[in-house]
């Protein structure tokens, strides 16, 4: 308790507690108020990805010729590399349905509104800070499927109008797809985008204390009474 | 208030159960990953050495009381990557049973020695250290005899494990 009190007094985390965990939230009943969940989901398994894409990275090279070796290594050699490694695969996924069905249970909602805005312009941001992750760590195993898509993305960025040959070169470090791709893509993956979520995950949760839950919206029939 | 008594103070509120139960769920959630990962974090203290062994050649191919050079290619897996390298030994045997095998680099710094056939030593040519046909010091800087790797007989074949690191004398 004499630990707590000295923590408490030169910290103020007891308010940051009652501020976080301790917040007023709106009463939602039945299957509703599973949706409230989705937003906590997602950052559950953001941290999920955070952890065990630190753990990948010890042993991943992002070079050509070792990048499907070293996952191959990760699978059969490494003690829980292939279940560290489906948790990043699978989270992968879980990620990217659960941000889409929080969007649209904000939307649905209508919780976007005032004074909300600034909210849902960050989970915008996040959300396609989400894609981004989707699409640069989906080239990092190096197969066939990789290379493929990455070069379907790449065509796709080829065909904006006027700048689309440059901006496809941007993306892929140089004319073809090949070693300088990789190593770029590794780079967005685990240094430029982490360092921007990080910041977008901060600014979002700090709205969502900010202004608080919006509460579910009223059937037409409880209007008015 | 209610006055407690008998069951009523055994009574849990529904909040403090929901609060102790997500605990305990986000505690065994908390566990089984953060286990995961610091048991794959922490795997490389548990890994043994891979032992492979290199095959010298034929155990009647050694001529008995002499020291033959064995030149042999060392396949050390290194993660995910395999190097190669060149490397040789002294064999020596007695009977064509028992074989010793040693590192060809003189103990004090590392030069390769060579057989003499006129003397029956090993000579370094950077210090001038002598070794006997069994490896010990005679003469020279040499803080020990000369090293030996471990080596077993199996299909009338000489293996060995060259290991890299000094052995300690």
């Amino acid at each position: 308790m004499r630990a707590w009190t000295w923590i408490n007094e030169r910290t103020g985390a007891g308010k940051i507690w009652e501020a976080l965990f301790a917040r007023k939230i709106p009463e939602a009943k039945g299957w509703v108020a599973w949706l409230y969940t989705l937003g906590s989901a997602s950052l559950f398994v953001f941290t999920i990805q955070a952890v065990t894409g630190a753990l990948l990275a010890m042993n991943y090279v992002p070079s050509p010729d070792h990048a499907h070796d070293s996952i191959r290594f990760i699978e059969s050699q490494v003690f829980l590399g292939s279940f560290i490694r489906g948790l990043h695969h699978w989270g992968a996924t879980f990620m990217v349905v659960l941000v889409a069905l929080h969007m649209l249970r904000v939307y649905f909602m209508a919780a976007y509104k005032y004074p909300r805005e600034a909210t849902w312009l960050v989970g915008v941001v996040l959300f396609l800070l989400v894609m981004g992750f989707s699409f640069t760590g989906y080239l990092l195993p190096w197969d066939q499927k990789a290379y493929w898509a990455t070069m379907v993305g790449a065509n796709i960025a080829g065909q904006a109008p006027a700048l689309g040959s440059y901006l496809a070169k941007i993306l892929k470090g140089g004319e073809d797809l090949g070693a300088a791709t990789l190593a770029r893509f590794y780079s967005l993956h685990v240094l430029v985008l982490p360092m921007t979520i990080a910041v977008a995950i901060l600014a979002h949760l700090f709205l969502v204390v900010w202004h608080g839950i919006s509460e579910p919206p009223l059937k037409e029939s409880n209007k008015g009474d | 208030m209610e006055k407690e008594t008998g069951q009523d103070a055994l009574k849990v509120s529904r909040r403090s159960f929901l609060g102790w139960a997500a605990g305990l769920m986000g505690a065994a959630i908390a566990a089984i990953l953060g286990g995961s990962g610091f048991g794959y974090f922490i795997s490389p203290a548990f890994k043994k050495r891979e032992e492979d062994w290199v095959n010298l050649g034929r155990v009647d191919q050694i001529r008995l009381g002499v020291p033959t050079k064995a030149e042999f290619t060392v396949r050390k897996r290194d993660a995910w990557m395999t190097t190669e390298r060149r490397s040789s030994a002294w064999i020596l045997t007695s009977n064509g049973k028992d074989f010793t095998v040693f590192d060809p680099k003189c103990t004090h710094l590392g030069c390769p020695y060579r057989w003499d056939e006129a003397t029956k030593k090993f000579l370094c040519p950077c210090h001038a250290a002598v070794f006997d046909v069994d490896g010990s010091v005679v003469k020279g800087p040499p803080p020990r005899p000369l090293d030996r790797y471990p080596v077993k007989v199996s299909s009338g074949r000489i293996l060995i494990l060259p290991l890299n690191e000094q052995r300690k004398t």
